[in-house]
């Protein structure tokens, strides 16, 4: 089954109307506080783990597009992703894509002292702007980015938040436009075919 | 001329709770916020009253540490100073020496008075080691609440999205 969350600080105003014009047939949940970012150590979306039925990880944190309407800009082809879905429904924990426990330990890596800080202090950004002091969420958001350079969730939601030319001096396609051709998307790293 | 008096000395009652709700101080520990007394003690650090410890934390001072539970963590005897202090009939503690004794991020905004706490290292990462799936309780667009947990039994591809 298929679980999605939407990392939205604005919650159900900004996350709702893209439910309603999906009509998604599947659990669709909305995270204002990018808790799944944090406890999943994400950085960008969309983003999919894979959970057996025992409630363990069988493939962790890869980028998850589902078709290939961005691929001009992050060269990314959707097809290979999804016939390996397919294979892990189809055969469960025999699917080649699933991963052992020393795959999975070698991949998982834990939270560096700088990402940590950076949680608390994009999640002290949010707390401030719920509270209506969005120009003093402001350096939080900064600060969280600037630990975290490769977030882009932290990027992307701080500068949707506010007039991100006026408060950050710069724009998301501005930032991609810097990357000169790097991925944007941490490579996936799927298995041949079986 | 009496009720408007009263109203006078309503509306300056009013004023004080106000201004000492303002004064007080905001801790976020484990997502939870609670609102703490401001201490007397100067300097950057949030220092709290015992009471205060347990209200937004769950932990309490004991001989042998700051206990939740199971869980003690032994202040250094040679530091004590550093986490507790008394003044006049009331001891306060020192949450911020004492997150960074065991490692917890701590964010703060000075300007609202608030404090934000962090998951610890071990708690943070424990998933790694188990592989066991993060748990979460999330709404979905009508409100009503879902755990990862509430799938165990069936394959999950999670999967996070945004609107921006």
């Amino acid at each position: 089954m298929i679980v999605s969350v939407a990392e939205d600080t604005g919650g159900l105003k900004d996350a709702a109307p893209w439910i309603a014009a999906a009509k998604p047939e599947y659990t669709a949940l909305i995270d204002d506080k990018h808790l799944v970012t944090h406890l999943y150590n994400m950085v960008n979306v969309p983003t999919a783990v894979w959970i057996n039925e025992q409630g363990r990880i069988v493939r962790p944190n890869e980028v998850a597009y589902v078709d290939n309407r961005y691929k001009a800009m992050h060269g990314i082809d959707a097809a290979p992703y999804l016939d390996a879905i397919r294979d892990w429904v189809a055969n469960g924990e025999r699917s080649a894509y699933v991963m052992s426990e020393q795959q999975l330990q070698e991949r998982l890596k834990p939270q560096s002292p700088d990402r940590a800080m950076a949680d608390a202090e994009f999640a002290l950004g949010e707390y401030l702007y719920k509270k209506g002091s969005g120009p003093d969420a402001i350096p939080h958001f900064k600060e969280a980015q600037r630990l975290a350079p490769d977030n882009w969730n932290y990027k992307r939601q701080a500068w949707a938040l506010s007039d991100a030319e006026k408060d950050y001096g710069t724009s998301f396609m501005k930032e991609v436009q810097k990357l000169g051709g790097k991925p944007y998307y941490e490579p996936r790293k799927l298995p041949n075919k079986p | 001329m009496r009720h408007l008096v009263f109203a006078a000395m309503i509306s300056l009652f009013a004023n004080v709770v106000t201004q000492a709700f303002e004064r007080g101080r905001i801790v976020i520990y484990d997502g939870v916020t609670t609102q703490v007394s401001e201490s007397p003690e100067a300097g950057k650090d949030l220092w709290v009253t015992m009471a205060d410890l347990k209200r937004a934390t769950g932990f309490v001072v004991k001989p042998q540490g700051v206990c939740r539970e199971q869980l003690c963590f032994p202040l250094p005897k040679d530091r004590k100073a550093e986490f507790v202090s008394k003044k006049g009939k009331v001891s306060w503690f020192n949450l911020t020496a004492f997150a960074r004794l065991i490692k917890q991020p701590v964010a703060a905004d000075e300007k609202n008075a608030v404090w934000y706490f962090g998951p610890r290292p071990d708690v943070r990462d424990s998933y790694i080691t188990s592989l066991d799936a993060p748990d979460f309780t999330l709404p979905d667009a009508s409100g009503k609440m879902h755990s990862l947990s509430d799938f165990k039994g069936k394959r999950v591809l999670l999967v996070t999205w945004a609107s921006w």
